[in-house]
């Protein structure tokens, strides 16, 4: 398009791709390009909150050795390493360094401290020395309010960029089978079809259905073994369709009725079921879900991530209904690639750029359910952070402004942050301002 | 376009279904067992339900039909696992079958452990010491929960442990026995095979979900666990308020969006533009529950301003009179509705904005202008009837956003609505009541898109089904 264009006007901008011209109109618009530095500069803290708000010191010298316990913390968990025998009791601050580096707030999140209990910012506390002021003020059990937020600040990532990623697994995916197919492009022969959905009732039967204790022992292990679980029973699944189409390929060819191709509705199936989904309102089915299960984070970002996936899905739709049309599509398969390598390496690539739109807005709106279901204390277990859950405390003591004011702020502006640079890559997106 | 109504009204019925499924599935997999729950009785106490009342109860209940019009199962699976009694004895039989195959030896082997639990309770109090009777009947009821071979063993041995051979005790140490030899049978004669076989199992209408659903649609929701009174009474009680404020907050919301909208597309690019889009902005990014949060804390609270009460609708005094009654409502009502309205209505401002801005683009708004027809008939007459269109459809997107922002305020300010009751139930694991709430607030917005769709046809008759 106007790529083309500019080649012919202009050497210069010979290697101007799509991309480059976007971030330049992107550049433009001010307020959403520091945005996308705050938030840069927010996912730095959320990657560092280990290092920026912890009870151990960064570096510290004891009884004549040298140690980085947070580092010393990741070995730790992943089993690399143990505690010596001096770190395993007693608290870290109380212990007799000879040299310490500690970090800029020295408190985990859960950590207690019975001296200043609902504390404010502006009180006076009772502490060793200024860096242990608990500068945005405690809890009723002391806990500190500033660590919290920077912890919060990598929930609140980490539920935004998980849900969206699960999203947006299943929505380019649906959304681009529905687009590029439509009503009429996918053909299968009778046989195939025939055999298909016995394949897929027999995959879900040998995938899920046989192996549903051991998925649910998984889960009850721990979520990572679930995902492994989850993810085996979808190779079996794929499996069998795949042996299911050999088989039909091959009976094809010697039963000449079974060969006859039909259209599979694909488009008429995934949009009904993309409306079938924005029926529920998004708040009450997520309500309903997390009602029945366990708590559990991840269950969090799973279940707003597998229900956030329909505007992705319309708007790549939308975006393949046209690419389909365009020449080099229709020159791909004219040179006989197969029409999945058409789809994933021609067709998709070419009509992400909206579905980066849907996945700014879609981080602010997953941030903002997971804040609301942690401020009702449903899905997030007791022990995590949440910055929805300092939100609440304020209900519960309402003299403690600062538990109203912080952590509702900090909801706020990471709101606000996603919500500008999804307005800013609308905005460059968009091809009505190129004219 | 008649045609298109009647396309649009049949695909209506479908898509309910579907919904009517997904809940069913919510409800069923559910925790604990609805006729405990029902009961009111706690299924780990002292005193369990007698199997006749629960049988009684289950009937009730329609939970002895088989769940779905079909299933697909193993061939290990009897088709008539739903008719044991508890669903917690389901779950363990579920659990033998899947690993031994062999329903027969395990059916053997459950009735087994049945009839132990009957006996426990004709041991004669004298006859063991205490401590080992209250041992041996924990250790009964456990079987019925454990599926581990481990587990099951362990059992066996602390029953062994306790049971001395006294002549009253004879036939509990018979049965023990029995039970032993039938789960021995069990886990040495398996037949794994037949839990890899699929098979399919058709049961007619007469199942769960078809009597589930064919109630709902006559407005039988059943009974709340809580109350255990009728669901529909209860939501009679509450729809009104939650139905008043989200009608009150609606026409607020056009009322103001739309002359907003429009005065900052005419006034684009000026100072008062910005302005208000910025605030707009604001508004829009405004965690509702973070606002409301922010005015219960600082205007309801002694310890700040005290301007407000901070939860319910007021009680007016039963003799007060209508504008008594309205003065007291509406003071308890003016934060609520506030923080209901604004999102949406920075939100629909925002779209106003948007479309009219690009129909004054558009060539006949200009034509308009040129040949000298006054700015303000170009906005009120020739422009608002297109850029109001989008505005229209937005009507249903505002409907499933009213029933999210009525669970936020109601829950914020303890108004006795739907989102508040959906609340409750949550917290209280009040399952039928969560269920009904979700098709509820499904078809309330499926009704909404249907209305809108029709309406959007009625204006534009551009608009074909494809």
């Amino acid at each position: 398009m106007f790529g083309k264009k500019k080649k012919s006007v202009q050497n210069k901008e010979e290697k101007q791709s799509y991309w480059s011209y976007v971030a330049r109109q992107f550049k433009k618009n001010k307020r959403a390009l520091y945005s996308l530095y705050v938030v840069m500069f927010l996912a730095v803290i959320a990657l560092l909150a280990d290092f920026i708000a912890n009870e151990k010191p960064i570096v510290c010298k004891y009884e004549g050795k040298v140690y980085m316990p947070v580092f010393k913390q990741y070995a730790v968990s992943l089993g690399l390493a143990k505690w010596p025998t001096a770190f395993k009791n007693g608290d870290w601050k109380d212990k007799q360094y000879d040299f310490v580096v500690w970090p800029p707030v020295p408190y985990l999140p859960n950590n207690l401290d019975y001296k200043s209990r609902w504390v404010g910012p502006f009180d006076k506390q009772d502490v060793k020395s200024k860096i242990w002021r608990h500068w945005l003020g405690s809890d009723d059990l002391g806990r500190d309010v500033l660590s919290g937020m920077i912890h919060g600040t990598r929930i609140a990532f980490m539920v935004g960029i998980i849900a969206m990623g699960i999203a947006c697994i299943i929505g380019i995916f649906l959304g681009a089978c529905a687009g590029y197919f439509g009503d009429t492009g996918l053909e299968l022969s009778r046989g195939g079809l025939m055999l298909n959905i016995i394949g897929i009732l027999l995959g879900f039967f040998y995938g899920f259905y046989s192996r549903s204790y051991i998925m649910s022992d998984a889960f009850g292990v721990s979520f990572g073994k679930a995902i492994g679980a989850f993810f085996i029973g979808i190779l079996i699944f794929l499996g069998i369709l795949i042996i299911v189409n050999l088989i039909s390929a091959l009976l094809n060819k010697f039963i000449p009725f079974l060969a006859k191709r039909v259209a599979f509705p694909v488009d008429i199936a995934i949009t009904r079921l993309i409306e079938v989904i924005n029926s529920i309102p998004l708040l009450v089915l997520i309500l309903a879900i997390v009602a029945i299960a366990k708590p559990s984070i991840f269950l969090v970002m799973a279940v707003i991530g597998t229900v956030r996936w329909t505007g992705i899905a319309r708007f790549i739709r939308a975006e393949l209904l046209r690419v389909r049309r365009l020449e080099y599509i229709e020159a791909a398969n004219a040179l006989g690639f197969s029409q999945m390598r058409t789809m994933f390496k021609h067709a998709i690539p070419n009509s992400l750029s909206p579905v980066f739109i849907a996945v700014a807005f879609g981080i602010a709106s997953a941030i903002l359910i997971e804040s609301f279901l942690s401020f009702l204390g449903l899905g997030v277990p007791a022990e995590t952070i949440t910055w929805g859950k300092m939100l609440a405390i304020s209900r519960t003591n309402p003299s403690a402004w600062w538990f109203a004011i912080f952590p509702g702020l900090a909801i706020f502006i990471t709101v606000t942050l996603f919500n500008l640079i999804g307005e800013g890559l609308t905005d460059a997106l968009d091809p009505r301002l190129k004219q | 376009m008649f045609k298109y109504i009647l396309k649009r009204i049949l695909i209506f019925i479908p898509t309910l279904l579907v919904i009517s499924v997904m809940v069913f599935l919510l409800n069923m997999y559910a925790p604990g067992d609805p006729v405990y729950s029902i009961a009111g009785i706690d299924p780990n106490s002292s005193k369990p339900l007698s199997p006749g009342a629960y049988n009684a109860i289950k009937k009730e209940l329609g939970l002895d039909l088989p769940t779905f019009y079909f299933t697909m199962s193993s061939k290990a699976y009897p088709d008539t696992l739903h008719r044991i009694p508890k669903k917690e004895h389901q779950a363990t039989l579920s659990r033998l079958i899947n690993s031994y195959g062999n329903w027969d030896e395990i059916r053997a082997y459950h009735k087994s452990v049945e009839k132990m639990e009957v006996a426990v309770l004709d041991i004669p109090r004298d006859s063991l010491n205490p401590k080992a009777l209250i041992k041996i009947k924990e250790k009964v009821r456990d079987l019925y929960r454990e599926y581990k071979d481990d587990k099951i063993q362990k059992n066996f041995e602390i029953t062994d442990k306790f049971i001395t051979s006294t002549p009253s005790t004879m036939v509990m140490k018979d049965l023990i026995d029995e039970t032993k030899a039938n789960y021995a049978a069990m886990v040495n004669n398996p037949t794994k095979w037949k839990t890899k076989v699929p098979t399919f199992n058709w049961y007619g209408y007469k199942n769960q979900y078809h009597t589930w659903f064919s109630k709902f649609i006559r407005f039988d929701f059943g009974k709340s666990y809580q109350s255990k009174r009728p669901i529909s009474e209860e939501i009679g009680e509450r729809i009104f308020w939650t139905m008043l404020i989200s009608f009150i907050s609606i026409i607020l919301t056009y009322v103001i969006a739309i002359p907003l909208g429009v005065f900052s597309a005419r006034k684009k690019d000026t100072t008062a533009d910005s302005v208000v889009t910025t605030i707009l902005f604001i508004l829009y990014s405004l965690p509702s529950f973070w606002i409301a949060t922010l005015l219960i804390v600082f205007l309801c609270q002694p310890e700040y301003l005290n301007w407000f009460p901070p939860y319910g609708i007021g009680d007016p005094p039963s003799d007060a009179g209508f504008f008594e009654t309205f003065r007291i409502r509406s003071y308890h009502l003016i934060l609520p509705l506030f923080c209901w309205t604004y999102g949406s209505l920075a939100f629909l401002s925002r779209q106003m904005r948007g479309g009219m801005l690009s129909v004054l683009r558009q060539d006949y708004v200009r034509t308009a202008r040129a040949k000298g027809v006054e700015e303000r008939k170009v906005i009120w007459k020739h422009s608002i009837r297109n850029s109001l269109l989008p505005v229209i459809t937005l009507f249903g997107n505002i409907f499933p956003l009213m029933i999210s922002g009525s669970i936020v305020i109601e829950i914020l300010f303890s108004l006795p609505g739907m989102g508040q009751y959906l609340y409750q139930a949550i917290v209280a694991q009040n399952f039928p009541v969560v269920s009904t709430i979700v098709m509820m607030a499904a078809l309330l917005t499926m009704i909404g898109y249907l209305v809108v769709d029709i309406l959007y046809a009625v204006v534009d008759p551009r608009i074909t089904f494809d």
